[in-house]
């Protein structure tokens, strides 16, 4: 269960406050996989940002008795100087994993994400889709009341993405996910309900086909 | 998930901070050893060659070069902390996305790694003393360390304020920078206070730095003594950042993560 209490979130623009979330009181469920939709811009990824611990409301406060994962996403969340294995054991530290078990995390990270040679090059280095396959790859090897994925189940070629999506299921029967996508396939594969992201607004949906629906008419 | 305690949170942190600094700082580039020493061996060697050049050994019972060696090495690891720490932020930025790394550790992490350094420092420039058969012993060992240690907690306080006025003003952060280099020559590090002008000696003791450096000196040397330490004016220099520091930390915390 996530609890949004008059949550106001802004950026100051040069003319003006660009409201992300205007006074937002809202909750959403426990039990349920939630896709997140939303026009670029619309604030999905701060959203996101927010419910993982990261990001901040100007006001209000966000509650949850849930563990979350960091956010998956195309950008952020690797330093470049780093190599692949050095983020891996970096992550799997700060969680408290033993030196013991970071062995087998590298092993499974490295055997999932399919990086190579590259596993021991500096993220700088690597692609967009190389980062959220590492990403994604590690976040496989720790457990969370809910996992946040910013799109990124659609990176890779075909064979990556049916895998990506074969773990995932699987990784689901024990958690939930706050999956933001523009793959509407996607979303309805993986998601039960539905949040819509609209000029500092959640609509909330109990079916993510509703859900779906709401957004082309907005899109209209 | 297990629920950790915060403070078990902060250790591992910590500890996986500190590997990944030793990682970038040691590992890809094979000179950081050789750095780590560097500036402190280059600093002896010009000034114990001018002073031999320039004049007899003027303070009696005291060798000259471990004289010097004491100085900047609490000096460099002084320096280094703030610098190090001004950076801390900004190049541990995109770690943030782990929401268990708070900037805070960042800053304890790099502090603790400047201690190795200047430990190793220090180990090297043991070994090279004891094989030019310098008189290395400290007449107070257990007061020098104090010293040494009281000195780190004056540099994190002051690392950790210009630290977080850096984020909001990168300007504070390049003077701080600035004013490193003067410092060497005002902070009582290649001479001792009582050796000075009067009328300087009385500017001189405003620079707090001069006052951690007599006490290291005057503990070191039996010839030499820390009737200028005025260890109330310490105690100020080093709680006062430190509140300043702690002050504008937690209330901008968010704003240093989200951005």
């Amino acid at each position: 269960m996530i609890e949004l209490r008059n949550v106001t979130k802004y950026y100051q623009t040069k003319h003006e406050r660009k409201y992300i979330l205007d006074n937002v009181t809202f909750t959403i469920p426990s039990g349920v996989n939630v896709g997140i939709l939303g026009r670029n811009g619309a604030g999905k990824s701060t959203l996101l940002r927010m419910l993982g611990g990261i990001d901040f409301p100007n006001s209000g406060f966000i509650s949850s008795p849930n563990s979350f994962s960091w956010p998956m996403g195309l950008a952020g969340g690797f330093q470049g100087s780093m190599t692949g294995r050095q983020n891996v054991q970096f992550v799997s530290r700060i969680y408290g994993k033993s030196e013991y078990e970071i062995k087998s995390v590298i092993e499974s990270v490295k055997a999932f994400s399919e990086l190579g040679d590259y596993f021991d090059m500096p993220i700088k280095t690597y692609s967009s889709g190389m980062k959220s396959r590492l990403s994604f790859g590690m976040s496989l090897s720790f457990d969370f009341d809910y996992l946040i994925i910013d799109e990124t189940l659609s990176v890779g070629d075909k064979n990556f993405q049916e895998k990506s999506k074969k773990a995932l299921r699987k990784k689901i029967e024990n958690c939930h996910i706050l999956l933001v996508s523009h793959s509407m396939p996607v979303l309805k594969e993986m998601c039960d309900v539905g949040i819509v992201v609209h000029n500092g607004q959640l609509h909330y949906c109990d079916r993510i086909e509703d859900a779906i629906e709401t957004y082309n008419q907005i899109n209209r | 998930m297990v629920r950790r305690s915060s403070f078990s949170i902060f250790k591992s942190v910590i500890t996986a901070l500190f590997l990944r600094e030793v990682q970038t700082r040691f590992g890809t580039k094979k000179l950081g050893y050789f750095w780590a020493i560097f500036d402190a061996m280059l600093m002896v060697l010009v000034f114990a060659g001018l002073k031999a050049a320039i004049a007899e050994n003027a303070m009696p019972g005291v060798d000259f070069p471990v004289f010097l060696a004491s100085g900047f090495l609490a000096f460099f690891l002084w320096k280094d902390i703030v610098n190090r720490s001004i950076d801390a932020f900004g190049a541990n930025s995109a770690l943030f996305a782990y929401k268990q790394v708070k900037p805070f550790d960042t800053l304890v992490t790099r502090v603790l790694l400047e201690i190795l350094v200047s430990t190793m420092a220090t180990l090297v420039f043991i070994v090279i003393g004891l094989y030019f058969e310098f008189d290395i012993a400290p007449q107070n060992f257990n007061m020098v360390i104090l010293a040494v240690l009281w000195l780190v907690v004056f540099g994190f306080g002051v690392g950790l304020m210009s630290a977080v006025f850096a984020h909001f003003y990168e300007t504070f952060g390049k003077i701080v920078k600035v004013v490193m280099t003067p410092l060497i020559f005002i902070s009582a590090i290649m001479y001792t206070v009582d050796s000075l002008p009067p009328v300087l000696r009385e500017l001189i003791l405003y620079n707090p730095l001069v006052h951690f450096m007599e006490m290291i000196h005057g503990y070191y040397f039996a010839a030499l003594d820390t009737k200028y330490v005025d260890y109330e004016y310490m105690l100020y220099w080093t709680l006062i950042p430190l509140y300043i520091g702690l002050y504008f930390y937690v209330k901008g915390e968010r704003r240093i993560l989200s951005t």
